[in-house]
């Protein structure tokens, strides 16, 4: 099964790193945006069934964006991502129409499979 | 207009031997038939006038009040010496009688000021001056006194040319309209000023003004008779003398008011040296003086050296009232109160101004002995402005530090989180490809490993770069002449440091030493477009200087960017000097001194 995923952060060394380690777990990486306007470009022109989105872009709320996004055609899934730990955000994951949370640190196909279980 | 004590003095004698000498003469004058009246009209006007405007004069040889009351007394003798039969003297008389009554008119609308400050006292006071200089003189040389009802003992007429008496009298009754017209508008002025006036212009103004138009209509009616040729029908010459009695007693009226007011100067001053004594609440140091100089609407400005300006007791900005040109306009132009500037000196210094009524003016013996009490007291309260100043300045620059504080840790807060956590969090996730791929794929898996080394190291020196910005080890180690080297190696420009310290200097200054040097030289790389810059660093005179200046673009502005900002309220809490030139175009210099001992 390949899941083809799009990545939102606006660090270009971890969007990277998430995409070899992704593509080497059987996902396929089918863009990259570095904001959120970028994003939602993104989620208008391509298909997809996951997205990847950083709690803190330089331009909106992680979790207004992925609202956006989970609302959008096929209702793709949305994984929101931070470095910081998910004791430090509260309660506003649920509530952001995501499926859950993943410290960036602890991306891997395992977790992500767990997640979207 | 100043004149010496000893003319003031001179023309005083004069003016009292004039006054004597006329007194045999107008014994012996065939002319008149009341002589002891004349003689006490001579002496008691006479010698009044004089020497109250003498006083007055060499009180304040600035106004010109006491000059124009002294020229009133010389011009009284003129119609003295109008009633003698000394011909020479007769004749001088009769040709300027009445100039008493053009200079009582400039005296009574030049008062208290001794200016005629409206252009329609100086056109009354001129065409008086006219009227009874070259009008009375005209009609002289065609009177001769023996038509005049003369009998006996006529005096000459020494400049009658040709007796015509009957131009003589048509221009006397022109004379007199006009005359009339004149007497009647300074009463009508003065009452409209009487009304105009403060209460305290008022108290000192009302005795001279009373006065002065009980004379001026006393002498209207005596004219509006004249010209309908009624003098037979009543008692003239009666009305004549009653109408002197108000003029006589103008200078005693005016003595009288100058001794009162030094009475109660004393108490005045007194009570105000009390209050001062008593550390007088805001507005108190005001209200005292407003007792003491009897004038409510008094004001106090103190004066802020530093800023260079007036406030009031609340701290708000005063204006001091211009310069007597534009209140001159001011008042032609929309009838403003004029107002008084008194300078407060202690020592030399400025410390003040009380504004006040001009009626102040009056005394000004009061007026400065307010002012140098007065000064004590503002002086106080300029140090305590001054330290009022001080302290919110201090409070303000507490309040920056704070939030310059809290903005610092975001920063470190932000740095962490873009930089080594990042790199940290990359290595993770290469860490965990690298385990999935070792088994299938282990050169693929030693790339990855390769680069999860390199993010490592750049990860660390990441962290050493924020660690050195929050405290530099090599500064604590070292001191700041090697850590101002290695900040100047690392600039990305070419840097030449002299740094010259040698030994080293209590923390705190160091470090903000530092830090200005760190700061500046980010700026010089950021925004300089610098092609090279100096430190420089040196001690003198118990302090340590620190000079950054690069040859770039300037403009730099430390009001703004919250980092130049930051320095100078860390080297302010220090108790050095910070400063920032950087004129667009020649390049910025940053310059510290901070104490060190």
């Amino acid at each position: 099964m390949s899941k083809r995923v799009l990545i939102v952060d606006d660090h270009a060394g971890f969007r990277a790193s998430a995409t070899r380690l992704l593509e080497c777990n059987g996902y396929e990486v089918v863009g990259e945006a570095a904001d959120g306007a970028e994003a939602l470009r993104l989620a208008e022109e391509l298909e997809f069934d996951l997205a990847l989105v950083d709690i803190h872009l330089p331009d909106a709320d992680g979790r207004y964006v992925a609202g956006r996004i989970s609302r959008g055609r096929n209702a793709p899934a949305v994984v929101l991502i931070s470095s910081r730990d998910v004791g430090d955000l509260g309660d506003s994951v649920e509530r952001a129409g995501a499926r859950g949370f993943i410290s960036k640190a602890e991306l891997s196909g395992e977790s992500l499979a767990a997640l979207l279980a | 207009m100043t004149v010496g004590k000893r003319a003031v003095w001179a023309l005083t004698v004069l003016g009292f031997a004039i006054g004597i000498a006329l007194v045999p003469l107008l014994a012996n004058s065939e002319l008149n038939d009341d002589r002891e009246l004349w003689i006490a009209l001579d002496l008691v006007i006479g010698f009044g006038w004089i020497g109250t405007g003498a006083f007055a004069w060499l009180r304040r040889p600035n106004n010109r009040v006491g000059m124009l009351m002294m020229g009133t007394g010389f011009a009284w003798y003129l119609q003295v010496a109008a009633v003698t039969d000394v011909s020479v003297l007769f004749t001088a008389g009769q040709a300027m009688s009445n100039l008493f009554v053009a200079t009582a008119i400039h005296l009574l609308l030049a008062f208290p000021s001794g200016r005629l400050e409206q252009s329609v006292d100086r056109l009354v006071v001129g065409v008086a001056y006219l009227m009874t200089t070259v009008g009375s003189i005209v009609p002289i040389f065609f009177f001769d006194p023996a038509e005049f009802g003369c009998t006996t003992g006529c005096p000459e007429n020494l400049l009658l040319i040709d007796a015509n008496m009957a131009f003589f009298e048509s221009w006397f009754d022109g004379l007199s309209v006009c005359a009339t017209a004149i007497l009647l508008s300074v009463v009508a002025i003065m009452i409209a000023r009487w009304r105009e006036a403060s209460p305290p212009l008022r108290r000192v103004v009302t005795p001279l003004f009373a006065a002065g138009a009980t004379l001026m209509a006393g002498l209207a009616g005596l004219l509006l008779i004249g010209l309908f040729g009624m003098e037979e029908e009543v008692a003239y010459d009666t009305i004549y003398y009653a109408t002197l009695i108000p003029f006589g007693l103008v200078p005693y009226l005016f003595l009288a008011s100058l001794v009162q007011a030094r009475m109660l100067r004393g108490g005045a001053v007194g009570g105000l040296v009390a209050t001062v004594g008593e550390t007088p609440g805001p507005g108190g140091l005001r209200d005292a003086l407003a007792l003491a100089l009897n004038d409510p609407s008094v004001e106090l400005a103190y004066w802020l050296p530093k800023s260079g300006e007036y406030v009031d007791a609340r701290g708000r900005r005063v204006e001091l009232p211009t310069d007597d040109e534009d209140r001159e306009r001011m008042h032609d132009e929309i009838e403003a109160a004029a107002r008084e500037v008194y300078d407060v000196t202690l020592d030399g210094e400025r410390v003040g101004a009380i504004i006040h009524d001009p009626s102040v003016l009056e005394d000004p013996d009061l007026l400065e002995a307010v002012g140098k009490t007065a000064a004590l007291a503002l002086r106080r309260e300029q140090l305590e402005h001054e330290l009022r100043a001080k302290v919110q300045e201090l409070e303000q620059s507490r309040a920056r530090m704070i939030r310059f504080g809290m903005a610092e840790r975001r920063r470190l807060e932000r740095d962490l989180h873009d930089g080594a956590q990042q790199r940290l969090v990359s290595l993770a996730l290469d860490l965990r490809l690298a385990r999935d791929m070792i088994g299938q794929d282990p050169g693929r898996a030693q790339a990855v490993l390769d680069g999860a080394a390199d993010e490592l190291g750049q990860a660390l020196e990441e962290l050493r770069e924020l660690a050195r910005g929050i405290h530099p080890a090599l500064l604590s180690d070292r001191g700041l002449d090697p850590a101002v080297e290695t900040l100047a190696r690392r600039a990305p420009v070419p840097v030449k440091v002299e740094a010259k310290l040698g030994d080293r200097v209590a923390e705190p200054v160091e470090l903000a030493a530092y830090f200005v040097v760190a700061e500046a030289l980010t700026n010089v790389v950021k925004y300089a477009k610098a092609s090279q810059a100096r430190v420089r660093l040196q001690r003198a005179n118990g302090e340590v200087i620190v000079e950054v200046a690069d040859d770039g673009i300037g403009g730099a502005e430390p009001r703004r960017g919250s980092g130049l900002r930051g320095l100078a309220d860390r080297i302010a809490a220090l108790g050095g000097m910070f400063e920032v030139n950087s004129a667009p175009g020649v390049g910025t210099t940053v310059r510290a001194s901070i104490p060190c001992e």
